[in-house]
């Protein structure tokens, strides 16, 4: 569905995505993940034919972003970060006019609004203002919006920022009903629940590049193993960790110490043995857990703030 | 995708923008045309009737006669340029439609040319409006209808797309009142609208001579007057027509090299 050769884009001082290459294959779920200024939305907008490609080659559906824009813009559905819907329309005249967009026929589009605000339960919303709509509908109008087209491919970027658990939790449940019913899908996100809930696979990118490729299950398994046990300090440090890694002593473990927070990484099952060992200690926060995807993150991006 | 010198690509979707901006205008129509109105009307008021009950022409016609066709050229000009800067400014840059548009099938070309043709739809109606003003007082007819909407919508068109090459290079709304305090302004009141310029110096006349505005007030003034075909006339339109397609041009140009990074 997606191929990306090396490609390139800068701007006037930085560049943003410095040689990145990925597959995206048909009915995927795929998730590009990184931190601010990683080159995420770079690479999105390089990919639909918004933003011109400097160097490298990026072709979807087997054409290339730099020839046939009008064909591959007609063939996805995009859903911005950003709402850019247009206020001085109601939802109804939004997605008319996006369907004259696209060059739908009358007949076919009113049954195509009609099944999108459907499955975004926006029915009763049809004559509201976006103005009146919440955050989570606006979010929800931007997807009836980009499934118009009937897209083999539909692009988002941060689908669910900014929203309420319950508006992300509809979000996903239809964009995982979207995938299953064979529509290839490709987000960015900085949230690594979503990436973990959602996609089948993912690359991580930092400044520019793809530093980590995989199923975000196999990921952690790989990178983190399956449990974090994290432990906050409060004062004196260095006197405590040094009784940490006593009290440790012939137990198999990996730590990271970020800030006033020690991420232990058990290896072959054996948090529970390491809690245990630590319960006894003063002054200690504890928190044991399933490994997620962000312990994987935060390794591989380093965890001082990028901004 | 564009690059930034290539000549404008068009197609017929370029009719789909044009009627997004006619939705979302369709409940304020008529407050906008009474503003852009506004302007034209009082002008016409108080040179036309206040000052002119003061002044003959020396052809013996009332002074109102003179100035009528100026203003209604004027009048068009006004309104595409009031929609061409803030209006298109406001899609463009806050309400981010531009961007959202071109997500689909339609390229940046095309949503040029589409607000460009919005703006001029808009003058043209003002320019009509202002035209039946202008008949209530007992000058011109319906016979000169046609030609008039012809060079209303030339006339449209040349200042929509210089408003929207303002548009690209402003930095913010401010920007926009420079342009009309020290550009259009000037230019309406040194377009021969209120007054011939014999009495001004020779470079003055020479600048004016090439304005857009001179040129159209020119026409108007021949067409109302009933000669419309003149060898004049026909180098006057001429000359709008060259403003109008490098004008055009350069918007084009401009809001690319904006929009596409």
């Amino acid at each position: 569905m997606i191929i990306a050769k090396n490609i390139y884009k800068r701007f006037k001082d930085i560049v943003a995505v410095n040689g990145v290459s990925f597959t995206v294959e048909k009915g995927e779920f795929f998730g590009i993940i990184g931190p601010n200024g990683a080159g995420k939305t770079s690479t999105l907008r390089i990919l639909c034919c918004l933003s011109p490609l400097d160097e490298g080659l990026l072709t979807v559906m087997g054409r290339e972003v730099k020839v046939d824009d009008r064909v591959i813009k007609s063939n996805i559905g995009i859903i911005p970060q950003e709402s850019d819907l247009d206020i001085d329309l109601t939802v109804y005249e939004n997605l008319y006019l996006f369907s004259k967009f696209y060059g739908i026929e009358n007949k076919k589009s009113l049954k195509l609004i009609e099944d999108a605000l459907i499955f975004t339960e926006l029915k009763a919303k049809s004559n509201s203002k976006i103005n009146d709509l919440s955050s989570g509908m606006k979010r929800r109008l931007l997807i009836a919006r980009a499934l118009l087209n009937n897209p083999e491919l539909i692009v988002m970027d941060e689908p669910t920022i900014g929203l309420d658990p319950q508006a992300r939790h509809f979000i996903w449940q239809r964009l995982r009903r979207l995938n299953k019913s064979g529509t290839t899908m490709l987000l960015t996100t900085q949230y690594m629940e979503e990436a973990e809930q959602l996609c089948n696979r993912i690359i991580i990118m930092d400044k520019g590049k793809v530093i980590s490729e995989g199923n975000p299950k196999e990921m952690i398994k790989k990178e983190i193993g399956s449990e974090v046990i994290e432990v906050r300090v409060e004062d004196a440090e260095a006197s405590i960790i040094s009784q940490i890694e006593k009290n440790l002593q012939n137990i198999n473990y990996k730590k990271e110490k970020i800030g006033d927070t020690i991420y232990i990484h058990s290896q072959n099952d054996n948090g529970r043995d390491i809690v245990n060992k630590l319960t006894g200690m003063n002054h200690l926060y504890i928190h044991y857990r399933p490994a997620t995807l962000e312990d994987v993150f935060l390794k591989l991006t380093g965890r001082g703030l990028t901004e | 995708m564009m690059k930034f010198y290539e000549l404008p690509k068009l197609s017929h979707r370029v009719y789909y923008v044009w009627l997004r901006n006619l939705y979302s205008h369709k409940r304020f129509i008529v407050s906008t045309l009474v503003g852009n109105l506004g302007e034209p009307v009082i002008y016409l008021l108080a040179m036309g009737v206040g000052i002119g009950s003061y002044m003959k022409l020396t052809s013996g016609e009332p002074y109102l006669n003179f100035i009528a066709p100026g203003l209604i050229v004027s009048s068009v000009m006004f309104a595409s340029i009031y929609e061409c800067t803030f209006g298109s400014y406001l899609r463009m840059i806050h309400e981010k439609i531009y961007s959202s548009i071109v997500s689909t099938p339609i390229n940046t070309d095309e949503v040029v040319m589409g607000d460009i043709l919005w703006g001029t739809t808009k003058a043209v109606i003002s320019g009509l409006i202002m035209f039946l003003v202008v008949m209530l007082f007992g000058i011109g007819s319906f016979i000169k209808l046609l030609p008039i909407i012809f060079l209303m919508l030339l006339v449209g068109f040349v200042f929509s797309s210089m408003a929207l090459i303002v548009t690209a290079l402003a930095p913010n709304f401010d920007f926009f009142t420079y342009f009309l305090t020290l550009f259009i302004t000037p230019m309406f009141f040194f377009s021969g609208i209120f007054f011939p310029l014999d009495e001004f110096p020779n470079a003055v006349k020479i600048v004016s001579s090439f304005l857009p505005l001179t040129k159209a007030v020119n026409i108007s003034r021949f067409m109302m007057q009933g000669s419309i075909l003149n060898r004049n006339v026909l180098y006057d339109v001429f000359i709008l027509f060259v403003w109008g397609l490098i004008l055009y041009c350069l918007a084009t140009l401009l809001i690319r090299k904006r929009l596409i990074k």
